[in-house]
């Protein structure tokens, strides 16, 4: 027990630093930028308290706006993964498993598990650009955004997840 | 009352998720007239620490590319002063007259160096972070300047930073004028490319040629007059018809922005405002 809530506060950090300091300045074709620590909310377990994944999303959006001066941006979107992550999950869980099982390629199963997350990071990256070019919308610009961030995000979270399943 | 109690029991992930959207939205949407809020941005102690730390390490694999452009740039600014010299002693004949006239207007200005700790340039409404704050003589509405040319206004200060509103941000408005030809307007950016800004409101009448420097004009006390703003490339029409729009190649690389130079102009405001207490004092001795 102990041990888990150790390794989750290191990855909360981790993920803060890795986004802060590298991934917010890529941009690649000058409109993607991975939002990785979504990730952090996508694999939170089974049954975990509602209340509490509200509290860390919203946590961990205020910490990402206050480092790249987006306020309100990711706490608004990442709060709404919060509330929707537990009933998604619900959807995707195979019969039998586990109470408290950690959303995994394992766990679920490799094709339910990318469109889980899929579904997720788009949802967020939506949520996060409608927001955040809220007084100067341009079409074009926006789709590419959402696309773009959707395509790398999705890569880099299954990137990881399978290098750490060996 | 006990329903309610029950409903509230059940449901509570449900108001806790409206409570905080509704502390983000408002965040979102007051950010940018509220002054204060230095504590939700980048200048806080915390943050600003992270990224000056972060600056450092990039700073130190940068130093090349920033010699050499330092070095290009005191060749640059060396030749200027040679021709200039020259025609001013060609011109003149007091040359004691003519050093300290020249050395009188920057006498005004201290520059504080400061360092970029965090930029960006692919938003609409761009900012920069510096590692200057109140504890170094910064305050709100001072220019900050970089050594390829304008980079724009203190908008935001804590105790040890600061954020600065450049000209690649939609609310930008400087004062600018075209070197050698006295028209002045205002330069605005419109997004898209962070080399290219827009000067509006020069007059019809004007005369000018592309590729001509524009410089600030000093017009406000917040820039001295003659930094370097950029150099026409196009000019349009406005969209009413009554001036010219010029398209500005700017000289400051934003994407590449690592020291700069904040110009503390309130020596300038100090002198004014004695100047005006003096006059103030003698005038009530004379009724």
């Amino acid at each position: 027990m102990n041990n888990t809530v150790t390794r989750r506060i290191l990855l909360f950090v981790l993920l803060i630093l890795v986004q802060v300091l590298i991934l917010n300045h890529i941009h690649l074709f000058g409109y993607a930028t991975p939002l990785l620590y979504v990730a952090f909310v996508l694999k939170t377990r089974r049954n975990f308290p509602r209340w509490a994944i509200l509290l860390i999303s919203f946590t961990l959006g205020a910490i990402i706006d206050l480092f790249s001066n987006t306020t309100g941006v990711a706490m608004g979107s990442l709060t709404l993964i919060g509330l929707i992550q537990p009933p998604l999950l619900e959807i995707f869980v195979p019969r039998d498993s586990a109470e408290d099982l950690e959303p995994s390629m394992k766990t679920l199963g490799v094709n339910k598990f990318i469109f889980f997350t899929i579904l997720i990071v788009f949802i967020f990256c939506l949520c996060f650009f409608t927001l955040e070019t809220f007084n100067f919308f341009n079409w074009i610009k926006w789709l590419e955004c959402v696309g773009g961030s959707t395509v790398f995000t999705v890569v880099l979270i299954l990137v990881l997840e399978n290098m750490r399943k060996r | 009352m006990k329903n309610l109690l029950d409903f509230l029991a059940r449901y509570n992930h449900w108001l806790l998720f409206i409570i905080l959207e509704v502390a983000s939205f408002v965040l979102l949407f007051q950010f940018n007239n509220y002054q204060g809020s230095v504590w939700f941005t980048s200048a806080n102690a915390v943050s600003g620490k992270v990224f000056e730390i972060s600056s450092h390490i990039e700073q130190f694999f940068a130093l090349t590319k920033v010699n050499q452009e330092l070095t290009q740039r005191n060749l640059q600014l060396e030749q200027q002063v040679q021709t200039l010299t020259n025609t001013l002693q060609q011109r003149a004949s007091d040359s004691i007259l003519l050093k300290s006239r020249q050395f009188q207007p920057l006498a005004n200005y201290r520059l504080i160096p400061a360092k970029v700790v965090s930029n960006t340039v692919n938003r609409r409404d761009n900012f920069i972070t510096i590692d200057k704050g109140a504890q170094d003589g910064i305050k709100k509405d001072m220019g900050v300047v970089s050594g390829n040319g304008v980079v724009g206004i203190v908008y935001l200060v804590s105790d040890h930073y600061s954020i600065i509103l450049p000209v690649l941000n939609s609310q930008s408005n400087i004062s600018c004028t075209i070197r050698g030809r006295g028209y002045f307007g205002y330069l605005h950016w419109t997004g898209g490319a962070i080399h290219l800004a827009y000067v509006d409101d020069i007059p019809r009448h004007a005369h000018f040629k592309l590729y001509d420097q524009v410089v600030t004009s000093g017009y406000s006390s917040v820039f001295p007059p003659g930094v370097i703003v950029g150099k026409i490339l196009h000019v349009y029409n406005s969209s009413d018809g009554l001036s010219y729009r010029l398209n500005v190649k700017l000289s400051t690389d934003f994407a590449n922005l690592r020291d700069v130079c904040v110009i503390d102009n309130t020596a300038m405001a100090e002198r004014i405002r004695i100047m005006q207490a003096a006059t103030d004092s003698i005038k009530e001795r004379e009724e």
